[in-house]
């Protein structure tokens, strides 16, 4: 019905449905005016999806929330420019017209699906609010591919997975048939498996309905995966916007290209330091006068600095905003990155990510001195299921040794362990079995995911940092050296001890995390996800930094991420988890190469990336409530055999045949 | 959900079972010697004795708690020293009066307490004046609340009346007490009215001081909940400012605002007292007032008693209220 007013009232929207016109938008901080859009013109037009990719900073949500007409702020932001969704004015038209086409013409998934849904009200009534009807609302719980629609439209957000909750959200989002759908970083928070499940059923859902998506994310191989064009947004402007392909194989924006560049993936070199975007996005209180890009670009001129270059047309349907000409730009990003621009050759030199080759010779030769034991370790948490107090089996019997100096990483889903195990080693869980044996250094540390809420917010960096030196009885004066020595280890200058958490940006906070945590050198560096809501250039930063500190310091790290490719770059030997057990143990690169256990087999094919198709197993994670017998892999696994889910049967890890130092917990590696 | 009400019943029954285990405590350890209240001061030294035969005090402590429970059980308070009555008969004729005017505080406080927190949150004109009525509305006494209502609207005004529960001679009497209801129940709407009018000043005095405690806090609460995550999907579902406020943030609100709801119910018990005294209201405040000079230890305990299972079973509702209002509470 709708398509049909559209259609006949307005010829013109024919090609876009939503149309952006030089816009700008500025919110007011007290006396700062924070320029998040400048000038920005794009179109999304009906039927595609357009990727629209960016750091933090970069303006890309509040863009998508002026596409719904619902900038938030108060004061209102000044704005300029014009937005129109099916030829209807969402800037400056009037609440209920705005409200209107959100109702008809629009929807919308959101990043987080357990804050996204209201925690109090049952999921059918949710959907029920956007498709008008209970029989309609079952009907899109089906389209979406929710098992067992019928039931699940009693349950409440909490009793559902991440990955069916955002199911839900995009049912609610395709309720009505919109023209288009703004998709602002829906598989962001989601499991790598999940989030392929996710970008299937986008895919699909846009080829059944024929609706238009903009596709928010700061992650090129998310965008890469389902766009049919992509926009490139730097600090609030267009770099880029150009079809999929030719953005992303041959960038006309040295941005663009910088940030295909320092993403990382399965193919990322692991021998070097991780290609990085040196410096950070500009203040948007007071941007660059001239191309904002500028201070950051490798191939920067004098007069970058001085006009603000327009998205021109390089090519039919290709705009960039940058003076050089497109075949200097891919030349320069060709062959190989500027190095030297990048990192110096000693710094190079030391800041390899993983060293395999850099080990102590001593390792090789007799049993490695150990940092941390983990002796069949289990772990269960009672909590309440429904009516019943449960238990939750987070550790089922898991067995681990880190070297002196050695990085392993721990790879595996939500509701593997693997954050457990770390809470475990580090003495923050006690647990029900087993036994973690330390070395005889300083005890471990950990840094945590969010750098931001693991900081004390009143406490000066300077004292959280000196807080570890307490037992050392140093004088203030030696105190203050000490601190400010870490600071530098991490790269941060001395000024920063006296600035409090909430001023610095997010890398810093990173930074600040493990200068506390180094600065009494700990035989163990635990990492929990550190790097996982860190834009891609930052993450790379804060990866070599790791890495480098691991060097001089002589720590072993443990590092817990659910991005294999991350696992790749920053271990010498990577474990699998799944459901509380190791399933896969062995060297970085080969785990990756030939995986040998079906689950990390699957976990590879799923990562995003660029040209290639993931594909995602179906159905849910296992519930490490009530863990399936036997393999608790069988349910999900495309190889299983009915010897698999015998209860009897207790997968262990066994040497593969002809390797030394892989291992692998399958019923075929027993048989073989 | 019926396990969750099973177990907060349990528990506000340890509750009252551990105060009445306080109140005979207090009671045998009190000055005032019960046989001698009883029979006054010129009684023999035998009838004394025949009294504690009489009465069990010569048995043993445990003893003695454990048939004074067993009146309780059987609604025995006691008998009053002051009024030579049954402490429950007393209280039979006075806690009607108390009951609805607490209830009808009560009612009051949370209807005001909603219109502040939303008068004040929602962008409207008329916003900033509820945020002052918020900030000052807490520092005006109950007493002087009614006071002052007594000055204006009977006074003055002669809008309202100022003493007493009803103006009619012959109020009908039951089966709730509340004459409001009774009134209706009689057939007779013009008594339900008159009590109404009777009712209004005492009970708006009583409920002013907790509308602005309980309103704070679920302002504060809205606040919040308006900027979640889940008011955004809901705005994008194109739902009208009124369907996200009504529909989705209030119920996610109402959790703290429930908690100072049961915390408010225990001082409107001691406003309720002083409103009483001055609205000339025939309820338990009175009775109090004029127990506590005599050292009527019986009647005190009594009235101590209700008061305080009326506060645990208040206390017990919003637990269950606040486990329906948030699903997570009960998983």
């Amino acid at each position: 019905m709708t398509t049909l007013d559209t259609a006949a009232s307005q010829p013109d929207t024919m090609e876009a449905v939503a149309r952006v016109e030089n816009l700008s938008i500025t919110f007011r901080r007290g006396a700062l005016n924070i320029q998040a859009v400048r000038g920005v013109s794009l179109e999304v037009r009906r039927g595609e999806i357009l990727g629209l990719v960016g750091e933090s900073g970069s303006g890309k949500s509040v863009l998508g929330m002026s596409l719904l007409g619902l900038l938030p702020g108060e004061p209102a932001p000044v704005t300029s420019g014009a937005v129109t969704v099916c030829g209807k004015d969402m800037l400056n038209g009037s609440a209920g017209l705005r409200r209107a086409v959100r109702r008809q013409h629009l929807g919308a998934v959101f990043q987080d699906p357990m804050t996204s849904l209201n925690p109090t009200m049952r999921v059918g009534r949710q959907v029920i609010e956007a498709a008008g009807s209970e029989d309609e609302a079952v009907r899109l719980l089906r389209a979406v591919g929710i098992p067992d629609a019928t039931r699940r439209m009693a349950s409440f957000p909490h009793e559902l997975s991440g990955g069916l909750r955002q199911r839900v959200m995009i049912a609610m989002a395709i309720a009505g048939r919109p023209a288009l759908v703004i998709a602002d970083e829906p598989t962001t928070a989601l499991d790598v498996m999940v989030q392929a499940q996710v970008l299937a059923l986008l895919r699909s859902l846009r080829d059944e309905i024929g609706c238009s998506f903009l596709m928010i994310t700061h992650d090129l191989g998310v965008a890469a995966q389902i766009a049919d064009r992509i926009a490139v947004l730097y600090a609030g402007r267009i770099a880029e916007l150009g079809p999929t392909a030719t953005v992303l194989h041959a960038a006309a924006h040295p941005y663009s290209a910088a940030l295909t560049r320092s993403r990382l993936s399965l193919s990322s070199e692991r021998g070097r330091p991780l290609v990085t975007l040196p410096g950070e996005v500009p203040d948007p209180a007071g941007p660059p006068p001239g191309c904002p890009f500028e201070p950051r670009c490798a191939l920067a001129r004098d007069e970058c600095s001085v006009t603000m270059p327009e998205p021109v047309e390089v090519a039919p349907g290709h705009l960039s905003a940058c003076i050089l000409p497109p075949g200097e730009v891919a030349a320069a990003f060709a062959p190989a990155p500027p190095a030297s621009r990048i990192t110096t050759l000693d710094e190079a030199a030391a800041d390899v990510p993983a060293a395999p080759a850099g080990r102590p010779a001593s390792a090789a030769a007799a049993e490695p001195a150990v940092a941390a034991r983990v002796q069949d370790v289990a772990k269960t948490f009672r909590v309440k299921s429904g009516r019943r107090r449960v238990g939750l089996q987070a550790l089922r019997g898991v067995s681990l040794q880190v070297a002196e100096g050695e990085s392993v990483a721990i790879v595996g889903e939500s509701g593997s362990g693997k954050s457990t195990m770390l809470r475990v080693i580090a003495g923050l869980e006690r647990a029900d079995r087993g036994g973690i044996t330390l070395g005889r250094g300083a005890g471990p540390q950990m840094v945590f995911q969010d750098a931001g809420a693991s900081l004390t917010p009143w406490l000066t960096v300077g004292a959280l940092i000196g807080e570890r030196l307490r037992h050392a009885h140093l004088g203030a004066a030696q105190r203050g050296e000490r601190v400010e020595e870490a600071l530098a280890h991490v790269g941060l200058p001395a000024h920063v001890a006296r600035a409090r958490a909430t001023q610095l940006s997010g890398g810093q906070r990173q930074r600040v995390a493990l200068a506390r945590a180094t600065v009494v050198p700990p035989e163990v560096l635990l990492c929990d996800e550190p790097t996982s809501a860190l834009d891609v250039s930052l993450a790379a930063v804060v990866l070599n930094l790791v890495a480098r500190l691991r060097r001089e310091l002589g720590m072993a790290v443990l590092f817990v991420t659910h991005d294999l490719s991350v696992a790749r770059v920053v271990a010498d030997r990577i474990a699998v988890m799944y459901l509380g057990r190791i399933v896969e143990l062995g060297p970085a690169e080969q785990v990756v190469a030939s995986p040998q256990h079906p689950y990390t087999k699957a976990l590879v094919r799923a990562v995003p990336d660029l040209g290639v198709t993931p594909a995602a197993l179906p159905g849910e994670p296992a519930s490490p409530l009530d863990p399936p017998p036997g393999c608790a892999f069988n349910p999900r696994c495309p190889v299983a055999e009915p010897a698999c889910a015998d209860p009897d049967f207790l997968p262990r890890l066994i040497k593969l045949r002809g390797e030394q130092d892989r291992t692998v917990a399958c019923i075929r590696a027993e048989v073989n | 959900m019926i396990q969750l009400i099973a177990k907060r019943l349990a528990a506000a029954a340890v509750i009252v079972l551990a105060l009445t285990a306080v109140m005979f405590f207090l009671q045998k350890i009190s000055p005032v010697d019960p046989v001698h209240a009883m029979l006054g001061p010129s009684a023999s030294p035998a009838a004394i004795v025949a009294e504690q035969k009489r009465l069990g005090l010569d048995r043993p402590f445990l003893a003695q708690y454990g048939s004074y429970l067993n009146g309780l059980l059987h609604g025995n308070l006691g008998m009053s020293y002051r009024t030579r009555r049954p402490v429950s008969t007393d209280l039979g004729s006075f806690l009607p009066a108390t009951a609805e005017l607490s209830v009808y505080a009560l009612i009051f406080a949370l209807i005001l307490a909603v219109i502040l927190a939303l008068g004040s949150t929602l962008r409207w004109p008329g916003s900033s004046v509820f945020r002052l009525l918020l900030i000052a509305g807490a520092s005006a006494p109950a007493f002087l609340l009614g006071i002052v209502g007594i000055l204006i609207f009977y006074s003055k005004l002669g809008w309202l009346p100022a003493t007493g529960r009803t103006s009619v001679l012959n109020p009908p009497t039951g089966p709730t007490g509340f004459l409001t209801i009774d009134g209706l129940l009689h057939g007779e709407p013009s008594v339900t009215f008159d009590a109404f009018r009777h009712l209004l000043m005492p009970a708006l005095a009583v409920a002013a001081i907790p509308a602005v405690s309980i309103g704070r806090v679920l302002r504060s609460s809205l606040i919040g909940q308006m900027r979640a995550d889940y008011v955004r999907t809901a705005r994008a579902k194109g739902l009208t400012e009124r369907q996200v406020v009504l529909g989705h943030v209030l119920r996610n609100s109402v959790n703290a605002a429930l908690s100072m709801t049961g915390l408010q119910v225990g001082l409107m018990f001691s406003g309720v007292v002083v409103i009483e005294e001055i609205f000339g209201w025939p309820g338990i405040g009175q009775y109090m007032a004029q127990s506590i000079p005599a050292a009527d230890f019986p009647a005190i305990s009594g009235v101590t008693l209700l008061l305080g299972a009326g506060y645990v079973a208040v206390n017990t509702i919003v637990d269950i209220l606040q486990a329906i209002a948030d699903p997570r509470i009960n998983a």
